[in-house]
């Protein structure tokens, strides 16, 4: 087995907050993250899968160390990223890019598309200067853009149009990691399909690794080889995409499964209540709440993510057996 | 898509479109640039334009009103008025963007510098901003002409401090704000070092509001300088400036009320012109305040 190209040791990631008013300080803490195990492989695509607030955009923060973990250790490669010195954390900077949910936020509007794309190149010296305008060039025509853009401002894109320049500044750099939050959110269902399509042509023919942030199963299922269910700051269920689709194991990946809509079957709403504030864990385990199955034991003790079968992880005390 | 195609705009357009039009659209704006490019002119060919030495004196012909010789007449020492305007325009735009230009420089930098480091840098700074803010331009200004001294390069530097406070404290705003876009993020996480970060993602993005201040500040610089030089710590005699001329016809006001009066004139329209300006370009290029045109 190759080794990882990230992993995830037990990784917290907690928020101080304080009271307002000058009595009663003592400060509450805010898990956001809460003993995430993962590891990477080199060429994975992995959907991170969960509703609002599971911490989904906090651990690909700390992934990309822009935050650092509270507890736990972030590796890429076998270095931890909190450690980087000041040529690696250039090295890290090239090899992952991010393709934030905002995409028109993530550029500056007061640039015109060919410098936004030209930054990194230029940044990492990846070509010469006399062969960037063919580059962008190439760039544009990969994400399936007219090079007519390249003169143009970020706002007077389409949505669809400036996520993809955002894929094009993404890859300019080269990189062998991409992380993408919500990249196709928002966008109509055609748009929606072109993006999802280009993003999938690149991670096979380049083989990038792809670790891409949604709450949508189907695109989960349509992009990733793998994903990981999230909830409450912490990984539930973790594995193959068809196996986790097909065979859920933890309660809540089955309610996710039932919440999604299809043409064959009454949409019934399998998840009742909202997700509970991460101030104030529950004891035990963090979704008997809402579980349908709930038994005395799970409001006692907390399980942890744990080899299910081969290629499958559960953090459930009783696991769904069988099929759906 | 297919219209992605074909509205791309070379460069040049796209800057007249940008600047140039919006700004036309102004119609006050343009007469006052009108007004000032007059000014301009003739301050940049005072030496040609001119009839007489401006600081000359001829005391046979002192207090002498227009004539063919004095097209605007001559002062108590007999020197020419008309000479002494060109001289005095070209002195109050090279005081007036001189200041401004001075004071937004420092501003901006005092403002970039504690918008970005944030802390107890940027405490003090803001501190030291605030003291400045706390008096009046004029007498800011007269407290530092009282301890620098004297003369036109003082006058200059009196000046830009009284303007470093506004600019300062305006560029920290815009900087706070625009830090947290996710633009200086994405930047910083591609491995931009900081200083092309601050030149290409920030102070683009801080800098159209800021100049638009500057353009209005011009003007108040002008007034200033005239105004210190009126109450005797502005620049030294006999240098032509109109607000030595001023003060010196105030004596004769009754007797030749054109030696107070071509100055103050003068000056007049230059500041409305100045103002018509910039509240043009504040009206074209400031988000906050455009109407639909």
């Amino acid at each position: 087995m190759q080794e990882p190209i990230f992993s995830l040791l037990d990784v917290e990631r907690t928020y101080e907050l304080r009271r307002p008013g000058w009595l009663n300080r003592a400060p509450r803490q805010l898990k956001a993250l809460d003993g995430v195990r993962l590891d990477l492989q080199r060429g994975d695509t992995l959907a991170l899968v969960g509703e609002s607030g599971s911490g989904k955009s906090t651990l690909i923060r700390l992934m990309l160390g822009l935050e650092p973990a509270s507890d736990g250790r972030v590796l890429y490669g076998q270095r931890d990223l909190a450690q980087l010195d000041a040529e690696e954390k250039k090295r890290f900077a090239r090899e992952v890019a991010f393709i934030y949910q905002n995409a028109r936020g993530s550029m500056n509007p007061r640039m015109r598309i060919a410098d936004i794309l030209a930054e990194p190149i230029r940044l990492h010296r990846l070509c010469a200067e006399s062969a960037i305008a063919e580059r962008l060039a190439a760039l544009l025509d990969r994400v399936g853009l007219p090079a007519g853009l390249l003169q143009r401002f970020p706002s007077e894109l389409s949505g669809g149009q400036i996520r993809r320049v955002a894929i094009a500044r993404a890859l300019a750099a080269e990189p062998q990691v991409i992380m993408a939050d919500e990249s196709v959110a928002g966008l109509d269902v055609s748009v929606q399909a072109q993006v999802l399509n280009l993003l999938r042509d690149l991670c096979r023919e380049s083989g990038i690794t792809l670790v891409f942030i949604t709450h949508d199963l189907g695109v989960a299922s349509y992009l990733c080889e793998k994903i990981a269910v999230l909830y409450l700051g912490r990984i539930v269920e973790q594995g193959p995409t068809d196996a986790i689709l097909n065979t859920p194991r933890h309660p809540y990946t089955r309610a996710l499964l039932q919440a999604f809509p299809r043409f064959d079957m009454p949409l019934k709403a399998s998840l009742s209540g909202e997700i509970p504030s991460p101030v104030d864990l529950p004891k035990g385990c963090r979704f008997a709440g809402r579980c349908p199955e709930a038994q005395a034991a799970c409001r006692e003790s907390d399980p942890a993510l744990t080899a299910f079968d081969a290629e499958r992880q559960v953090a459930c005390l009783f696991p769904v057996a069988g099929a759906q | 898509m297919s219209d992605a195609l074909n509205i791309t705009a070379t460069p040049d357009s796209q800057w007249k479109r940008r600047f140039l039009q919006p700004l036309l659209r102004q119609r006050s704006a343009v007469a006052g640039l009108a007004i000032i490019v007059i000014y301009v002119v003739a301050a940049v060919f005072a030496p040609w334009l001119a009839t007489h030495d401006p600081t000359a004196q001829d005391l046979m012909a002192s207090l002498q009103g227009p004539s063919a010789a004095h097209w605007l007449g001559t002062d108590s020492y007999g020197q020419d008025l008309y000479s002494r305007l060109l001289y005095g325009a070209q002195l109050a735009l090279i005081i007036g963007f001189a200041s401004v230009a001075l004071g937004l420089v420092v501003g901006v930098a005092i403002g970039l510098a504690a918008g970005l480091m944030g802390g107890r840098t940027e405490w003090v700074l803001m501190r030291i901003v605030d003291g400045l803010l706390a008096f009046p331009e004029l007498i800011l200004a007269m407290a530092f002409m009282a301890v620098l001294g004297l003369g036109t390069e003082n006058l200059v530097y009196a000046l830009a401090l009284s303007f470093v406070g506004p600019f300062a404290r305006m560029t920290r705003g815009d900087v706070l704000q625009v830090k947290n876009q996710p633009y200086i993020e994405a930047a910083r996480l591609m491995g931009v070092p900081t200083a092309a970060i601050i030149w290409r993602h920030v102070l683009p993005n801080v800098v159209s509001p800021i100049l638009v201040q500057a353009g209005m500040r011009v003007s108040i610089a002008i007034l200033l300088e005239s105004g210190l030089s009126f109450l005797g710590i502005g620049v030294v005699p006999p240098t032509p400036d109109w607000g030595l001329m001023i003060a010196e016809g105030r004596a004769f006001i009754t007797m030749a009320p054109w030696i107070s009066g071509v100055p103050g004139v003068a000056l007049a329209i230059l500041l409305v012109a100045l103002n018509l300006l910039g509240d043009g370009l504040r009206d074209a290029f400031d988000p906050t305040t455009q109407k639909d045109a």
